[in-house]
């Protein structure tokens, strides 16, 4: 990492679905190679501010941008930044496990594949690095040719995983990770999160304040759009500055 | 990471993002292509049209059309009248066989039945309509000739039911989608108050389902007044106005006829000749309105569904004012009726009607809820067993009478005598360029468009001009079709009756069916799969290309095998665009061609003779297994990858 102590920022970030504002002067920097737990009740922006780090929403019609993020102290939404090499830069795990409806290994292989690396031996190099890295090798080196609706929740989201890391992301982004999956295949994850903070940075958002307080080193608090609270992850929950924050965790810890 | 490959992360000149660009403008071109095409037909149209021989009124209002006379008149109106008392009788018929045999489908059979019906019913749209019309001129018109000893079966009651059987597959079909589109949870909501299935679905489905019946039947009219072919063969083609208007066994004759008749013998440029554009520009303008108030009612419910619609605005009349504007309207129509009954029969058979109502009006009072579901259902069961024996009678008939002509030599070899001779292979492989060629033209276009849809636009207004110029093309008669080719490519390029007019005219009417189905199909391919490869990198096309396309292709299949299965059994727009009854292989692109729906309109109508017969029933026959093929296999793809793509 250059300069900069940070590699996401965001200032002034302000974003509309149509008429409706859904995020409202957010200000977050992210460290390098922490864990970053956004957590908020439903509707609170932070499926929304995730999918500002790598321009998914500008998939979405009706959404308008205003304020910038920083990446490498560069503005991501500058007309002239191409989306697409964002994405190759910064990968992103889905609320719902999303594999393609090809083989194991052709979901791996497609993020190098769209990127031009076509040799057969350095991909098949990468599928195996990136099960490994997912901890799927074990459970899938011997059906790697069948196709990948057939794995379990729990082995399609890890398949999700390693396709993002397939293409050696600076940045991991997950997005509820776990909503869809038992507790089993949860710890599973959350495991992994912990493997993968060894390499990467990892943004995760979660509806869950346990598991934000298990993985995570910093959390951030939102509330109908806005950045409440964003501090390291033991003083958010163990002594929150705000009200707001507070009234949130006790409220769900009872 | 290098520092030179992060400093290309925000620059977009590469290589490949021209081929994106590239991709994309080659798409949008497509995709306004289909507005283009709607607005050069009416373009076309008009320009031919004009000069009327006579002023617009007369046009429209004159009560005798006789173009070649010596004191040529050209007054449209019995063709008007002609047109609205066919599609009316049509719709008597077809109305409540179709809506019956949809709540039959959608509520009544089982899994299992509905799914050997359903398709079964689909099946019917896509017989040829020169076999309905062979099979009407065969067999209905001479059952009205003996049955009521008239003096000529072929007349508007032959007309209205083979129009009417014509029109049940689309009404059906339109209809059971709606009544499918109920929310489960209304039906379950009413059954848990203890109502009966039947008061379900009277009171609680179909009120919920009647806009989206309403634009079935309204396509359903689109269908009847579009149609060419089968009323061309079995109406009589008398431009006269029935005396009295409800007599059903007058022959008449209609715009569509009008202009099948006529357009192919008429002298370049004669007044003539401009009023037969006038009755293409207003068959246009009649469809369209048809269609465009189907596409609207359509269009309304859907947004309903998706719940996308602005707040509702409160109404301004109260629900007890409304209640007796409703209650004015039975009223209203009931008063109708009875002067309906009046004028038929007289006050006798009015005062017959009116006690068989107020009979039937308090025995439905005094029964049993149970027992009035079982008159009901047995009413919606006897429309399905009426449809489906018209339907096994159709068929039946075709295959016995055809069979009969079918062997190797008539597989093979070209007609002699006229056709009562030799076989039909010229008209066979006729009909196979024509398809092949159309769908060649239609399949880039249809999907180009629809990726461009789907995929790179987001919804506003332009999607929805060329979704709806899609949806207007679609319910564009094809005999419109044909004009369209015949004023532009036979005259105005000056190619005159070639093989390639055919194919581009044929392409043209297939578009939208290509157009919509692939539509569906990319629709269906859920977002979360493109948001999958966009996030490992991937650009949009390629997005598209390695992981939308392929889970799409059954469904763009089954689209463009509908548009071949369509194409292969028109007549309308290619008889005097494209083909001649020739026994000559073409050897080029401008050259005419013999087509098997040619083949057979000509042996039916023109050639005489029992032998000329018999050869139009073998070709019918193989002309009908010919599409139907096309379609069962359309038909059993989807079902097949319908089971197999869960997501």
């Amino acid at each position: 990492m250059s300069k900069g102590e940070y590699i996401i920022e965001t200032k002034d970030l302000n974003l509309w679905y149509n008429e409706k504002q859904a995020l409202i002067d957010v200000n977050l920097n992210i460290k390098p190679n922490k864990v970053t737990a956004l957590i908020g009740p439903s509707g609170c922006g932070k499926s929304t501010l995730i999918r500002c780090f790598n321009r998914m929403n500008d998939v979405i019609p009706g959404c308008k941008i205003k304020g910038h993020v920083y990446y490498h102290n560069k503005d991501m939404y500058e007309p002239k930044v191409d989306a697409v090499e964002i994405r190759k830069k910064i990968g992103m795990v889905f609320q719902k496990p999303n594999p393609f409806p090809k083989s194991v290994y052709e979901n791996i292989a497609y993020g190098p594949r769209v990127q031009g690396i076509n040799n057969k031996k350095k991909l098949d190099e990468i599928v195996e690095k990136s099960l490994h890295a997912a901890a799927l090798w074990e459970e899938v080196n011997d059906r790697l040719n069948e196709s990948a609706i057939g794995l379990s929740g729990g082995q399609q989201q890890r398949l999700c995983i390693a396709r993002s890391l397939a293409i050696e992301p600076e940045i991991i982004l997950m997005d509820e990770p776990c909503s869809a999956l038992d507790p089993i295949a949860t710890a599973k994850i959350e495991d992994l999160i912990n493997e993968l903070k060894k390499n990467y940075p990892v943004i995760i958002v979660t509806h869950n304040m346990q598991q934000a307080a298990r993985v995570s080193d910093y959390t951030a608090y939102m509330y109908l759009g806005k950045m409440i609270e964003y501090g390291e992850t033991k003083k958010i929950f163990e002594n929150p500055k705000e009200e707001l924050t507070e009234n949130y965790i006790t409220g769900r810890f009872g | 990471m290098t520092a030179k490959k992060r400093q290309s992360l925000f620059f977009n000149f590469q290589k490949k993002y021209f081929k994106e660009n590239v991709i994309k403008i080659l798409l949008i071109i497509i995709a306004i292509f289909s507005i283009i095409v709607i607005f050069s037909i009416l373009f076309f149209l008009v320009r031919e049209s004009y000069p009327l021989p006579t002023d617009i009124w007369t046009f429209l209002s004159g009560e005798k059309w006789r173009p070649t006379s010596a004191n040529p008149q050209f007054g449209a109106y019995p063709l008007i009248i002609g047109t609205l008392l066919v599609t009316l009788g049509a719709m008597i018929f077809a109305v409540p066989l179709s809506v019956g045999s949809a709540i039959f489908i959608s509520e009544i059979a089982t899994p299992r039945i509905r799914s050997i019906i359903k398709p079964i019913i689909e099946l019917l749209a896509g017989i040829p309509s020169v076999v309905y019309g062979f099979f009407g001129l065969i067999i209905l018109v001479d059952w009205i000739h003996d049955g009521f000893g008239v003096p000529t079966g072929e007349t508007w009651l032959a007309g209205s039911i083979i129009l009417g059987i014509m029109a049940i597959p689309t009404i059906t079909s339109v209809a059971e989608d709606a009544i499918n589109a109920v929310p489960r949870h209304y039906k379950e909501g009413s059954l848990a108050m203890g109502a009966t299935r039947w008061q379900t679905i009277s009171k609680v489905v179909i009120p919920s389902a009647l806009s989206g019946i309403t634009a079935a039947i309204i396509l359903g009219i689109g269908r009847a007044v579009g149609e060419t072919m089968a009323v061309l063969m079995i109406c009589g083609n008398s431009p006269i106005i029935p005396e009295p208007i409800w007599n059903v066994f007058t022959p008449i004759r209609t715009l569509t006829s009008t202009l099948g008749i006529e357009i192919g013998e008429v002298p370049f440029g004669s007044g003539h000749y401009h009023a037969l554009f006038g009755v293409a520009v207003l068959l246009l303008i009649i469809t369209l309105i048809v269609n465009i108030s189907a596409v609207y009612i359509l269009g309304k419910i859907k947004e309903k569904q998706m719940a996308l619609g602005k707040k509702k605005k409160k109404s301004r009349i109260s629900t007890e004012i409304l209640y007796k504007i409703k209650r004015g309207f039975k009223a209203i129509i009931i008063l109708f009726l009875l002067m309906f009954c009046y004028l038929i029969g007289g006050l006798v058979f009015s005062a017959i009607i009116i006690t068989i109502g107020a009979i039937l009006f308090f025995i439905l009072k005094k029964i049993s809820q149970k027992n009035i579901q079982k008159i009901s259902f047995t009413i919606v069961i006897i429309s399905i067993i009426i449809v489906l024996s018209i339907l096994s009678i159709l068929l039946g008939y075709i295959i016995f009478n055809g069979s009969g002509a079918l062997n190797w030599e008539f597989l093979t070899a070209p007609h002699r005598d006229l056709g009562r001779q030799g076989g039909i292979v010229t008209a066979l492989l006729g009909t196979l360029y024509l398809a092949a060629g159309a769908i060649a033209i239609a399949l880039p276009v249809g999907v180009g468009a629809a990726i461009y849809l789907v995929e790179y636009t987001k919804e506003g207004k332009i999607t929805k001009i060329i979704r709806t110029a899609a949806d207007l093309l679609n319910g564009t008669p094809s005999i419109v079709f044909g004009l369209f080719g015949f004023a532009f490519l036979v005259l105005f390029l000056g190619w005159g009756r070639v093989l390639l007019a055919g194919q581009i005219t044929l392409a043209f009417m297939i578009i939208p069916t290509v157009l919509r189905t692939s539509e569906e199909a990319l629709k269906s391919v859920p977002q979360s799969i493109r948001e999958g490869s966009l996030a490992v990198g991937a650009t949009r096309w390629q997005t598209i290309k390695r992981v939308v396309l392929p889970p799409a292709s059954p469904g763009i299949i089954t689209g463009a095998i509908l548009g071949i299965g369509r194409a292969a059994g028109e007549t309308a727009p290619i008889m005097f665009i494209a083909v001649t009854f020739s026994a000559f292989w073409p050897t080029s692109f401008f050259e005419p061609v013999n087509a098997l729906s040619y083949h057979i309109l000509v042996l039916a109508t023109e050639v005489p003779g029992t032998e000329a017969k018999a050869a139009a029933g073998g070709a019918a026959l193989v002309l009908l297994m010919l599409v139907i093929g096309f379609y069962l296999v359309a038909i059993l793809i989807r079902n097949y990858y319908s089971k197999k793509m869960k997501w």
